[in-house]
């Protein structure tokens, strides 16, 4: 009983991480139809930056986070700009493209910090010890935040002019053009939000975890999955996949070990995908 | 006459004998070739600590050759050169780096690191004839139908029964996890750990997780349930090591940490945030790293290559490799005939200038005898204490 416990909360944690960097992802697929293979990228870079604001220039570990994650939109907002506008309807070149940017983000990184994983810590230790389970400190801090931006995200979204805007453009883009919508504008300011999300995950979740240039492999390689279980473009179902492949992964790892756990989540995934090919809220094809 | 006929010569012959000893003074004029070596492993990644202590070593031996003047090949004195591929820890990168040193007529390669690596590399290199010289634990890192590959140091079976004998007296330790990927470059040295736990009676679990793992919250939970008095991280790369250990003290692990595999003591110390905090701690050092003689290495290092050496032991191998594999190099009067070099290195003596004197070993594990073997050590941690590290002598491996 207590291990079920204890794992729920690893997956819970796994879950709310996962949801923060798919969200992003599924945004700029949603909305631009481009599929962000630089999105690892800015997650290293969001670790690096919170790094050497917090470890290299002493700003407190809360506002290099911030920092950190105003970078990171701040680049993707040029990124799109200046990169992936100019070829945004062609599905090809913006995938590589944003595969460029990515090598170009983790060769920066090596050549900057060095291949080996810095010494970055978390500001705040210890454990939350209940009845036979504990929880990291930093990992609560973590799930509260990224509980948070979750939410903030759907306001954003949801309950926001620009959040219609942009879904408007997810939705028919030619209609939301000629209704007065500016791709050209809305689109950077997409990424920028993607990018922002991905930044923060990375500063937030690399000190408790590692963080070397090529972390990133991993996390798109996750967000990927998730997104597709979800529906590729589907902020909802990009989210509950993020929470099922969270705690699929914590019991199946737990209970069947690393070797069999990894394997049994890729079975329920395939599964699901059988069952329904567009994803668990996902639509037959993208219009926009 | 003749005496003043000659005067006006003598300040010339004197100035033509300077300037010639001034010229034989500079050796890097007197080199007139450019021999080339590769260094192979993993230089990004979890794993990027063993590559590039591989480099630095064969680096570090290149630069020491050409201050003295060069790399005597036949009647040329040879500047040395190392050419670098990143292989990434993977099988496919291995292969890929032996081909691009085939490309730039490389024929003796130091490295690469481990197994998946050494597993691609022994057929390209043999199809190319190059000489490796692997760091790799695993159960087939060299063998006789490769007679090019050589193994830079000993392996698990070597040194794992001693250590566990030792850890076992020590932190009186009565059940172990051993933890490591679960790949060829993971259950190669795990298991053969686990089978040393064993026969120093110790209950021992072998858990393996996925390579490119970066949250060990699962794979601790399940190490805790198994209330073990020691977890021996084995062959897991460093930075997974590290983040298993601050997982593992996070979880409340009160035990003793091992570490039989490759070299990884440091990023295990930082994240257990510093040896004061740690209870017990044994490792494999892969090299007697407290010797005077071995420590010299690090301030001729400093000296020649104008930056401090890597934190991590296996720059003594590769370097110790490299030495040996260059002697070779000089004794078969070539550079390009990966054969003659091979023949030559198994003529010659184990022996290091700061290792001391080795053995050529490998035949009863490997059935052919190509593992170079220098004294190994075993490092201590006790009650926030470093206790150094003790040599343990390896030259009875067969």
């Amino acid at each position: 009983m207590d291990g079920i416990i204890s794992t729920g909360l690893i997956g819970l944690s796994l879950g709310t991480q996962y949801a923060l960097l798919s969200l992003g992802f599924t945004l700029i697929f949603g909305i631009l139809g481009v599929i962000n293979f630089s999105h690892g990228g800015f997650y290293i870079v969001g670790g690096y930056a919170a790094y050497s604001l917090s470890h290299l220039f002493g700003l407190p570990f809360p506002l290099a986070v911030v920092f950190a994650t105003l970078f990171c939109a701040a680049l993707g907002y040029a990124v799109e700009y200046l990169l992936v506008e100019p070829h945004v309807n062609d599905h090809l070149a913006t995938m590589m493209i944003t595969l460029g940017v990515y090598l170009i983000m983790t060769t920066g990184a090596t050549a900057i910090f060095g291949p080996e994983p810095p010494e970055f810590r978390f500001p705040v230790a210890g454990s939350f010890r209940g009845h036979g389970f504990y929880v990291p400190y930093s990992n609560l801090i973590v799930f509260v935040v990224c509980t948070l931006v979750i939410a903030g995200v759907y306001l954003l979204m949801f309950r926001t002019r620009f959040g219609v805007a942009l879904r408007a453009m997810a939705d028919d883009r030619a209609v939301a053009s000629a209704q007065g919508l500016h791709p050209a504008r809305l689109f950077p300011m997409a990424f920028a939000v993607a990018t922002g999300l991905a930044g923060l995950t990375g500063a937030l979740v690399t000190p408790i975890l590692a963080l070397d240039p090529h972390v990133g492999d991993s996390v798109l390689a996750k967000s990927f999955m998730v997104v597709i279980l979800g529906g590729l473009g589907s902020i909802g179902g990009a989210t509950v996949a993020a929470f099922l492949v969270g705690i699929f992964e914590a019991y199946s790892s737990v209970y069947l070990g690393g070797s069999k756990g990894a394997l049994a989540l890729f079975v329920f995934v395939l599964v699901i995908l059988v069952v329904r090919p567009t994803g668990l809220m996902g639509r037959v094809a993208r219009r926009a | 006459m003749s005496g003043r006929s000659n005067y006006p010569a003598r300040p010339a012959v004197l100035t033509g004998l300077l300037v010639a000893s001034a010229l034989a003074a500079l050796p890097a004029a007197a080199q007139d070739c450019e021999t080339k070596i590769g260094a192979l492993g993993p230089m990004s990644g979890g794993a990027a600590a063993w590559g590039i202590a591989m480099k630095a070593g064969a680096e570090f031996v290149a630069a020491a050759v050409n201050e003295s003047g060069g790399l005597p090949i036949g009647n040329r004195k040879c500047k040395v050169t190392v050419l670098t591929y990143d292989t990434k820890y993977t099988a496919d990168g291995a292969a890929a780096g032996a081909n691009y040193l085939a490309s730039q007529n490389v024929k003796v390669i130091i490295g690469p690191v481990g197994s998946p690596e050494a597993t691609g590399i022994k057929p390209v290199a043999n199809r190319n004839q190059q000489l490796t010289f692997n760091s790799a634990y695993a159960k087939d890192a060299i063998g006789p139908q490769f007679p090019l590959a050589f193994h830079q140091l000993s392996g698990p079976v070597v040194w794992a029964p001693m250590l566990v004998k030792a850890a076992k007296e020590r932190f009186k330790i009565g059940s172990v996890v051993v933890v490591a990927p679960n790949d060829q470059g993971g259950t190669d040295v795990a298991s053969v750990n686990a089978d040393a736990y064993k026969a120093n009676g110790i209950k021992t679990t072998e858990e393996y997780y996925q390579r490119g793992t970066t949250n060990f919250a699962p794979i601790v939970t399940r190490i805790m349930n198994v209330r073990p008095d020691a977890v021996d991280t084995a062959s897991s790369p460093p930075g997974d090591a590290a983040t298993m250990v601050k997982q593992l003290l996070e979880a409340g692990f009160g035990g003793v940490i091992g570490r039989l595999g490759g070299p990884g003591t440091p990023e295990i110390i930082r994240a257990a945030g510093g040896v004061e905090k740690i209870k017990g701690f044994y490792w494999l050092e892969l090299v007697a790293i407290d010797d005077p003689k071995v420590r010299t290495m690090l301030t001729d290092y400093q000296r020649v290559m104008k930056a401090p050496a890597p934190d991590n032991t296996l720059m003594f191998t590769s370097a110790a490799a490299t030495r040996m594999a260059l002697k070779a190099i000089t004794a078969a009067g070539t550079d390009s005939d990966a054969e003659k070099i091979a023949a030559a290195l198994r003529k010659l003596s184990p022996e290091d200038p700061y290792l001391g004197k080795g053995v050529w070993s490998g035949q009863s594990n490997f059935g052919i005898n190509q593992e170079l073997a220098f004294p190994v050590g075993m490092g201590l941690v006790v009650d926030g204490k470093h206790l150094g590290v003790t040599p343990l002598d390896v030259s009875g491996a067969k």
